[in-house]
């Protein structure tokens, strides 16, 4: 075996693909090569030094590594209540916007001509309370006799 | 690999109950798979506290994630896919990335070692080589992301290649051919050391 060769079986041996019959062909080249001894003392030392490091790491961080579990359901509980924040403002984004719609309706609603069917005089806007679970946005016509709903949305639904 | 087939409750079975609102399974699920998920970051962003926010988050987006795990895989493969990804963003927004040079010296292949030379094989041994140590981690920083992302599942964790390619969602020669890369760079440091 030259040493090119060897240096391919070390990697593969490293890799635990080297076959059984390769091994002690291997084996009587580096007895016999110091350079490639070498070399097959460094592939081979590669994974137990990365885990001696790995392991001095998880030493110096053991006791946060054992509050693991109480940091991630922290982390959840924040995620959760930024979540939730997230959403209440999702769920009422709708309410400016429908007021800006009904207030230009508003500006905009004819005058002074036949206004059929509703012959308006006076309008108003409403928001209900957005503390409970459904919030509305109204348009009416408080007209002369009852009151006429232009509009509506009543919580994101038309 | 997992804790099914160390006789414990399996996995599978702790995310049924995490969806079905018990919160304390996917607590057992964070005990079962944090050391090795610690270990697993550790390498692939180098610094400790880093590894720590990782698999923290990890485990917190695994957590709102759980819905699409496919039932009949692996969790940790799955999770690992998730730990990793999360790894290798961290390391790209650390400063630590933009700061490690890549010693060429320790590409030498000149120098003949002495004979003698046993490199450590524990934490203990190791923290006595220092050197070595900040060595090592300056060959593994200096590696591609994803080429570290290899060598620690595979050195550190012991992931079989299958289970890496499916981490990395790449093929089984293509974790072996980083594998081969970031094994020779490694051990490129490791020569460099014992011939100093």
């Amino acid at each position: 075996m030259d040493c090119g060769t060897a240096l391919k079986s070390m990697i593969s041996k490293a890799d635990g693909l080297l076959p059984r019959a390769e091994e002690a062909e291997l084996a009587a080249h580096l007895a016999g090569c110091p350079a490639c001894a070498a070399e097959d003392a460094a592939i081979s030392a590669t994974g137990p030094v990365l885990r001696a490091l790995t392991g001095i790491r998880a030493t110096e961080k053991a006791p946060a590594l054992d509050a693991m579990r109480t940091r991630v359901r922290a982390g959840i509980e924040e995620s959760r209540e930024a979540r939730r924040r997230t959403s209440w403002i999702a769920r009422w984004a709708w309410i400016p916007a429908a007021v800006a719609l009904a207030v230009s309706a508003l500006l905009f609603y004819p005058s002074g001509t036949d206004r059929s069917p509703f012959h308006p005089t006076s309008f108003d806007v409403s928001v209900e309370d957005v503390e409970s679970d459904v919030a509305t946005v109204a348009l009416v016509d408080k007209g002369e006799d009852l009151p006429r709903v232009i509009w509506i949305i009543e919580d994101a639904k038309t | 690999m997992n804790e099914r087939e160390k006789g414990g409750v399996p996995d599978d079975a702790l995310i049924r109950t995490t969806l079905a609102g018990d919160d304390g399974a996917f607590g057992e699920l964070v005990e079962r798979y944090k050391g090795r998920a610690f270990a697993v970051a550790v390498g692939i962003v180098g610094d400790g506290d880093d590894a720590l926010d990782v698999v923290q988050d990890s485990f917190i987006k695994a957590y709102y994630k759980l819905k699409e795990f496919r039932f009949g895989s692996n969790f940790y493969t799955w999770f690992y896919r998730l730990l990793v990804n999360q790894a290798i963003d961290r390391w790209r927004k650390s400063a630590r990335s933009a700061e490690v040079p890549f010693d060429e010296s320790w590409l030498s292949e000149d120098a003949s070692p002495p004979d003698s030379f046993a490199y450590p094989r524990t934490p203990e041994d190791l923290a006595r080589d220092r050197e070595l140590g900040d060595a090592l981690q300056r060959a593994v920083d200096a590696l591609p992301e994803i080429h570290r992302a290899v060598i620690v599942l595979r050195e550190v964790d012991g992931m079989a290649y299958d289970e890496i390619a499916k981490v990395l969602g790449c093929s089984v020669g293509t974790v072996m051919s980083r594998l081969h890369y970031a094994r020779g760079k490694l051990k490129e440091s490791l020569r460099s050391h014992r011939d100093r």
